[in-house]
């Protein structure tokens, strides 16, 4: 336990001296400024543009479109921030060997995952939180403060899909080796779910619906119970891979 | 046009968000040597013009390791 503490302490010092913590707050910071602008600002967005008299009419933006570029916006680029920040987490304290002397002085290897997990994850949860009051409280400022059905759900299922991702990095830079191997095999995974989607079978299960049905849960095209499943999914597998990463990790040559 | 200027007060923290991004990867970039990719000259390009993503880069992937 006191290990595991230190080494908790160790990570979040390392955040905090790469910039990593700085990077995070300012871009999700950003996220959370520039979504209910952005819903508000589009109808003069275009009729700046001004197509050769072509006139787009588009309604009049309300809180569910502010809401739909936030969730838009953190799925997309946020969730890619999120794993170029933590990409090299593991990986690059492998190439360098810093873990070397650690291990050999005791610290266990489960540890130095779990507490990875730990760190990681309380910064992602902190700068998605950041986020979201910040679009809160703009789109209550831009557009009135109507109540949206599914709010904090559909941001809980945004925050347990960033977890997954956080687990499949660990599992992934578990055992290969290199700098970016972990990050890439991440991001194929993301792609084959993403493929995946393809099938309507697989709807029901797919880790995915939980970064891409956000805004259809706020505007009602989606019910929380058809969550419940992709729910169950991403938790299995994220407490699979971080078991897994740990066991593969103890056999690995540092 | 006017609708833009009158949401003044909501940019400004956007700009000066992402100065403050661009600016201390710059200051990071200039402080070091040498950076893991390219040459320095390609990244302060990159940092400067790439709006958020280019520091996010540096920082990420082409800064050195070395303190």
């Amino acid at each position: 336990m006191r290990s595991y503490i230190a080494f908790c302490k160790k990570e979040v010092l390392e955040n905090l001296r790469t910039h990593k913590v700085l990077i995070l707050m300012i871009v999700f910071l950003l996220f959370g400024m520039m979504s209910p602008l952005t819903a508000k600002l589009m109808p003069e967005i275009f009729k700046s543009l001004a197509l050769d008299g072509i006139v787009i009419t588009i309604p009049e933006p309300t809180a569910l479109d502010a809401y739909a570029q936030f969730f838009k916006n953190t799925s997309q680029m946020g969730l890619l921030v999120v794993l170029l920040v933590f990409g090299g987490m593991l990986s690059n304290e492998i190439t360098k060997g810093t873990l070397i002397n650690m291990v050999t002085k005791g610290l266990s290897r489960p540890v130095v995952i779990l507490s990875k997990f730990t760190v990681a994850s309380i910064l992602w949860t902190l700068t998605l939180l950041a986020s979201f009051a910040t679009t809160f409280g703009y789109t209550a400022y831009l557009f009135g403060s109507g109540g949206q059905p599914n709010l904090l759900f559909s941001i809980f299922c945004l925050w347990l899909f960033g977890l997954f991702l956080l687990a499949c990095l660990l599992f992934f830079s578990s055992f290969t080796s290199g700098n970016f191997a972990g990050l890439a095999l991440t991001a194929v995974s993301l792609l084959i779910l993403l493929l995946l989607d393809i099938f309507p079978r697989l709807h029901a299960l797919n880790p995915i619906a939980l970064a891409s049905l956000n805004t259809a849960l706020l505007s009602g095209a989606a019910q929380v119970s058809d969550l419940s499943i992709p729910i169950g999914v991403t938790l299995g597998l994220t407490i699979l891979l971080l078991g897994s990463s740990m066991m593969v990790f103890r056999r690995r040559k540092l | 046009m006017e609708k833009i200027i009158e949401y003044l007060p909501f940019l400004i923290p956007i700009i000066l968000l992402e100065l403050v991004l661009a600016v201390t990867a710059l200051i990071h970039l200039l402080k070091h040597p040498d950076v893991k990719f390219g040459n320095k000259t390609i990244w302060i390009f990159v940092v400067l013009f790439l709006q958020i993503i280019g520091p996010i880069l540096y920082f990420t992937i082409g800064r050195s390791d070395q303190s």
